[in-house]
């Protein structure tokens, strides 16, 4: 009990409580500007184990020296009578209750305010979102050459998806180069000046990561899904490659190859495709729209090195691309990397704009495709909007009602009651230009297509003149509700949401007006839009059916 | 607490909280509960969206499947939303786009899956049309007839659409036989049409009851209010009339054979190559697994890199596992355009052969472990996926040890455990199957130099001769 009461005398516990509060306060420190920088892996370690070691130097030298009025001295060698312990005691006391209150005070500042951080110099804050009804917690960045950068950090799993979006696809081709942009998306993982073909793709399995990319008639977007710690490894893989890229020649002529069988299964082996390629190239006479995103078998085989690389530079610059990251990431972490590995590479001349604006339809357009089928199909497609006309949400709203889920009206008439189709379904393009909505149908062994046609026809009729009910509105919205969260439910969902948004709205915010827009949006909207595209003016009607056997009954 | 006691909590915290390599996931703690007739209910509160998911699963499945009768299991399932309790098909259908939900059931081989997403305000709605669907489905004349000749004719649409799904159910059907795993899950043509009114109430009667339902529900709702509601509504439900089935392991392929199936008119020869493999329950999964996405489960593996990136004989090569509760298939999935179909199906065996000899070396197999862990939390990410993945564990029985010591099996496999795997599970060059779909008229005599062939046509109403 005397060396417990010495222990104590000599304030080494206070010392200990003191040691304490002070490294908790120095490790919180190195955390919080752990998630804002980045630092190398080692640093918590690091900080841990020297603190540890601290730790019974510190005990040691309270036991040992004593503070005295006429400086240090050895315990031992001070008067009882002399000591001032006591007062040190208070005055460590003290410093523990300050600390204490401080570390408390930071831990529930940051908690309370998540946009207070540790501002270290050289990384900028980025911007917050404009509007109120978007998440606070969202940033976004535009960099000095143009890409803008936005960062959406959600911690519920250890994962990060980077969504890199390209203004680009077949809507930039014309004929001879049609498909380009899709072969695109292929040689960008195909090496760079530094590194082999394939190499991107390994390097980014080794870290855990994995990759995937897609074109549209739009844009070329590139996705990567991968655990936090492969954070730095995926700007560094894509920075190089949209900097550095290389077109080596045979791997060009290989990749042609792969690019035409992705062709063959997904086009010509396939009827839907089959009919679809074909009304979108008889939907248009003007507008590159009217270009399979995969490209004609013949630019496929001829396109040149030189088209390639003109193609890199003009579309694949900075300012003529957006990245969004979601997951497991600070802002701050992302625009210093961004800084880092995307900020040296130079903006470009912006691409020449498309300027051909598809002229109104005078009547309808037929075609027929013939093939081995068992089962005919109906495509009907109509001109509509573009991602920023107010008329595609309706239009979003209507199609809904008319081929969305078993009850839809579609559905019920031709597939339930009248056994005409086998499947029905829609879908609308919303892209920079105004697109099609198109009407999607698979009829039964030896079904008429032309009765199809104008059962659809007169479906469509009778929501231009007598509108949809505010039951199948309802139902409409809460669909497109129920849409929106289910989107939200993942990271990789967010990054989706946020890059169509940025990129075909100009604004990554008008995302959350979604849901008010979906509200506002009237049955008279949707009558109107109905009255306005579902004219037969307006109509590409396809066909697909076996080949009809001449002199046969 | 006291303060040092918080302090120290504090800085455990702040160190769990920095970068650590990819470790697996850890299942969250469920509220799991068993009623007196054996309906086993699990659900987890999870609130970062308005939604709730339900996974209800009724073990059974394909491989109950009345002989002749492929794709009874399939049929039914469909049936469940043409109708139950009060609501007829129309009415049932209404209730669910009504307030945007989504409620489907399927057929798998070994249980049918009925899958749910509502927003959270309509989690009433959506427990009612769930038990209505299970204890009251009207299984009612016209809708059965319409539906089952909308399989049918569903089939047909898909031989005329994408070969690529196609090969792996030809595959299967050709591999097993008669075997209860031969069956297609989804029927066939001959044998949808063979199905009655009497026949799916009968089914109905036999496998479907309490004894083997498993419902789990995540998302955000409330456990207590929630467990009360499901207690109530299944306590009474009877058991199922018959019990399932019991059948032996299917016994692997010796030799090879052939199944040539003729698409008139395809540019391209879609193939299929495999023999039996092994169970959900096979020990070394983690090193299968690893075996698996090194050989064809990732786009960096050696059949896509050989084939496609090197080669560039296709656009896509798979090794494909099918892992039920016996021994399952394995087999290598991939296309190439006619005139190089030998070409990419000897290389493909090459790789096998190859796969055998070398295996894979160290920083391969670290490569691997660091793709499947670092893929693996974003499985499991929603509420949907959490409820069907605690309704899968217990439809095989398994517990949260499978998914949460699995990171720890696939830090500790190495060369030699991922080498002894290879041997044990991937087929020998000897005893294969082969599946090639393509245009039977320039591919036919080729094709025999890998075994007697069997030829059929794709429009033939079954899958396998």
């Amino acid at each position: 009990m005397a060396l417990f009461a010495e222990l104590r005398r000599r304030n080494v516990f206070k010392v200990a409580l003191l040691y304490a509060v002070t490294s908790w306060l120095i490790i919180w420190f190195v955390g919080a500007i752990h998630a804002t920088t980045t630092l190398p892996a080692w640093t918590d370690t690091f900080v841990l184990f020297v603190l540890a070691i601290g730790f019974p130097l510190a005990l040691l030298f309270a036991w040992t020296y004593e503070i005295t009025p006429s400086g240090l001295k050895k315990a031992i060698d001070v008067e009882q009578t002399q000591s001032i312990v006591y007062k040190t005691g208070q005055k460590l006391n003290a410093a523990v209750a300050v600390l204490l209150v401080l570390g408390v005070l930071a831990v529930f500042g940051q908690r309370l305010l998540p946009t207070f951080e540790f501002i270290l110099p050289g990384i900028p804050e980025g911007d917050a979102p404009l509007s109120e009804k978007a998440p606070a917690d969202i940033r976004s960045l535009m960099l000095d050459n143009g890409l803008k950068i936005i960062v959406w950090p959600d911690h519920d799993i250890p994962n990060v998806v980077m969504y890199n979006f390209v203004r680009a696809g077949g809507r930039n081709e014309y004929p001879g180069i049609t498909g380009l942009s899709h072969f695109f998306e292929h040689m960008m993982f195909l090496g760079t000046k530094k590194r082999a073909p394939g190499e991107f793709d390994r390097i980014m399995a080794a870290a855990g990561g994995a990759n995937n990319a897609s074109t549209s008639s739009d844009v070329t977007v590139y996705k990567d899904w991968f655990p936090r710690s492969a954070l730095e490894t995926v700007f560094e893989l894509e920075a190089d490659r949209f900097e550095n890229l290389a077109t080596v020649p045979e791997t060009v002529e290989s990749e042609r190859q792969v690019v035409y069988s992705e062709r063959r299964s997904s086009i010509d082996n396939d009827n839907f495709w089959k009919l679809a390629e074909q009304v979108q190239a008889t939907a248009y006479v003007a507008h590159p729209y009217q270009f399979t995103v995969l490209g004609w078998p013949s630019d496929i085989e001829s396109w040149t090195q030189e088209d390639l690389i003109s193609y890199y530079q003009t579309y694949y610059a900075p300012n003529n691309r957006t990245i969004v990251v979601t997951g497991d990431v600070t802002s701050r972490e992302v625009f210093s990397l961004a800084d880092e590995y995307f900020a040296s590479i130079s903006a470009q001349e912006p691409p020449p704009p498309i300027h051909t604006v598809e002229p109104e339809q005078q009547g309808e357009r037929r075609l027929v495709v013939e093939a081995p089928a068992q089962t005919p199909l109906l495509q009907m497609a109509f001109h509509a909007g573009s991602a920023t006309d107010p008329e595609t949400l309706p239009m979003s709203l209507l199609l809904n009602i008319l081929t969305g889920g078993d009850s839809s009206r579609l559905h019920r008439i031709l597939i339930e009651d009248d056994g005409l189709a086998i499947s029905v379904g829609s879908f609308q393009d919303e892209g920079f230009d105004p697109g099609l909505a198109y009407f999607y149908l698979t009829l039964p062994p030896g079904g008429d297509p032309a009765v199809v046609e104008r059962r659809v026809l007169e479906e469509l009729r009778r929501v231009a003149v007598d509108g949809v009910t505010e039951a199948e509105l309802t139902k409409s919205r809460n669909i497109m509700l129920a849409d929106f969260w289910r989107g939200l439910a993942t990271i990789d969902g967010k990054a989706k949401a946020l890059g169509q948004y940025e990129v075909f709205h100009d604004n990554y915010e008008s995302l959350f007006d979604l849901p008010d827009a979906i509200e506002a949006t009237t049955a008279e909207d949707l009558q109107q839009v109905a009255a306005k595209v579902f004219r037969t003016n307006n109509m590409t009607v396809g066909v697909l059916r076996a080949p009809v056997v001449e002199g046969a009954q | 607490m006291n303060p040092l006691q918080s302090a120290w909590v504090g800085l455990c915290a702040c160190l769990a909280a920095g970068p650590a390599l990819a470790q697996g996931v850890t299942l969250p703690d469920v509220q799991r509960i068993t009623l007196d007739n054996g309906v086993v209910i699990i659900l987890y509160e999870k609130r970062d969206v308005p939604l709730i998911g339900v996974e209800a699963v009724v073990r059974g499945g394909a491989v109950t499947d009345p002989p002749g009768k492929s794709g009874m299991a399939s049929l039914l399932a469909g049936m469940l939303i043409k109708g139950a309790g009060e609501r007829d098909a129309a009415t049932f259908a209404e209730a669910i786009d009504a307030v945007g939900g989504s409620l489907s059931a399927n057929a798998g081989l070994e249980s049918t899956t009925i899958s749910g997403e509502f927003l959270a305000r309509d989690a009433d709605l959506m427990v009612e049309l769930l038990v209505d669907m299970l204890q009251s489905p009207i299984l009612g004349y016209t809708e059965m007839k319409k539906l089952r000749d909308r399989q049918v004719n569903f089939i047909r649409a898909a031989k005329d659409s994408d070969p690529r799904p196609l090969t792996p159910v030809y595959g299967n059907a050709f591999l097993f036989g008669e075997h209860p795993y031969g069956n297609p899950v989804d029927g066939d043509e001959a044998s949808l049409a063979t199905i009655s009114q009497r026949d799916l109430r009968a089914y109905y009667r036999d496998y479907f009851g309490a004894d083997r339902l498993i419902i789990a529900i995540a998302g955000d709702f409330d456990a207590t209010m929630m467990v009360e509601k499901l207690s109530t509504a299944f306590a009474g439900w009877r058991e199922a009339a018959a019990p399932l089935p019991e059948f032996e392991a299917p016994v692997p392929q010796e030799g090879r054979r052939v199944l040539l199936v003729d698409k008139p008119g395809a540019t391209q020869s879609y193939f299929w190559i495999g023999n039996v493999g092994v169970a959900i329950g096979y020990p070394q999964r983690a090193e299968l697994d690893i075996a698996n996405t090194l050989f064809g489960g990732r786009f960096t593996s050696l059949l896509m890199e050989e084939l496609r990136t090197k080669a560039g004989l296709t656009y896509g090569a798979r090794s494909i596992l099918r892992r039920p509760s016996k021994a399952g298939s394995v087999a290598i999935n991939s296309y190439t355009k006619t005139e190089t179909t030998l070409e990419a199906i000897d290389l493909a065996l090459h790789l096998l052969a190859r796969l055998h000899e070398h295996g894979f070396d160290e920083e391969v197999i670290l490569s691997g472990k660091n793709y499947i862990l670092g893929q693996f939390p974003p499985r499991l990410e929603t509420a949907a996926q959490l409820a069907a993945k605690f309704a899968d564990l217990e439809a095989y029985g398994l517990d949260a040890s499978f998914v949460n010591d699995y990171g720890a099996a696939i830090a500790t496999a190495d060369i030699e455990t991922v080498r002894s795997v290879i041997d044990n599970v991937y087929p020998d060059l000897a005893n294969l199957v082969f599946v090639i779909l393509g245009n039977a008229g320039l591919i036919r005599d080729d094709v025999a130099q890998y075994g007697p062939v069997t030829e059929i046509a794709i429009t033939e109403p079954r899958f396998r001769p």
